[in-house]
């Protein structure tokens, strides 16, 4: 006797127009990983010299800071979904948080780099080092004001286990701010 | 707070995962161990790991196909290209 799948397909979590805006920025990101990988081809040794001053252990404390503030998120929506809105909000204080301690190890790695004199102009690495990690460091940003505004609602009572797509909503594109680094790590500070 | 995480603990466990896997893929730049063998380890990893937080932490695995697709065919198509522009 064949077995029936019992697995439900479920919504997509969150809002349509925050996937919509999700797979855009997957694809421009994309676009720019690609670019990094073409240019490196036709200039290996510069690559991988350059990459030698970059701060493996920053870059490897900041994927943690955001994978663990990923799963607080998650955490979030998972309380929020069972009515626990106090709970939901302290999740996503924690997680805001990490990405604030994102940023201030972000800050100092591209502050040494200014000490060290490099900037977009130094060589083809750096250029793309600097505007990569520039652009994912404004996706951060971003994705801490969505969670910041989604805390507000959330602590004024404004999401029940009735109503809690604007959670999703933020959550998913945090999510992909994380994913868009798990790529980015180990491209631009490991690989070469 | 915590009582949840117990309730369900799957989240969790690919947390774990997540950090295990980046661990090793800093020790192995840490280490100097990076060779054009352990660059393909390496993608493969990030794939696991991108496809992690595609399918748990997104929530994507049991969404309509298009939707759990889009996430893993960008982590395929990205990580096979670099792969070539570093193999071929």
């Amino acid at each position: 006797m064949n077995e029936q799948k019992t697995v439900k397909i479920q919504n997509l979590p969150g809002d349509l127009a925050i996937w919509i805006f999700i797979y855009a920025e997957l694809l421009v990101f994309g676009v720019f990983f690609m670019a990094y990988a073409i240019t490196r081809r036709g200039n290996v040794e510069l690559f991988n010299q350059s990459q030698l001053l970059l701060d493996q252990r920053a870059g490897f404390i900041n994927t943690l800071v955001l994978i663990t503030s990923s799963w607080m998120v998650v955490q979030g929506v998972h309380a929020i979904k069972q009515n626990y809105s106090k709970i939901c909000v302290r999740w996503l204080d924690g997680a805001v948080l990490l990405g604030a301690v994102f940023l201030v190890i972000k800050i100092y790695e591209f502050y040494i780099k200014a000490e060290q004199g490099i900037n977009l102009s130094t060589n083809a690495f750096y250029m793309f080092y600097l505007s990569l990690t520039f652009f994912h460091f404004m996706h951060v940003i971003l994705g801490m004001i969505i969670l910041l505004a989604v805390r507000m609602k959330a602590s004024k009572g404004g999401y029940s286990n009735m109503d809690y797509r604007g959670v999703e909503t933020g959550a998913s594109y945090w999510h992909m701010v994380d994913l868009v680094w798990i790529v980015l790590f180990p491209l631009v500070y490991i690989i070469r | 707070m915590f009582a949840l995480i117990k309730k369900s603990p799957l989240t969790t466990i690919m947390w774990i995962i997540l950090v295990v896997l980046t661990s090793f893929t800093f020790l192995i730049g840490w280490n100097e161990l990076v060779s054009n063998s352990v660059v393909a380890i390496l993608l493969v990893v990030t794939f696991v790991k991108g496809q992690l937080v595609s399918d748990y932490f997104m929530e994507l695995k049991h969404t309509r196909k298009f939707w759990r697709l889009g996430p893993i065919i960008w982590l395929i198509l990205i990580l096979v290209l670099i792969g070539m522009t570093y193999y071929l």
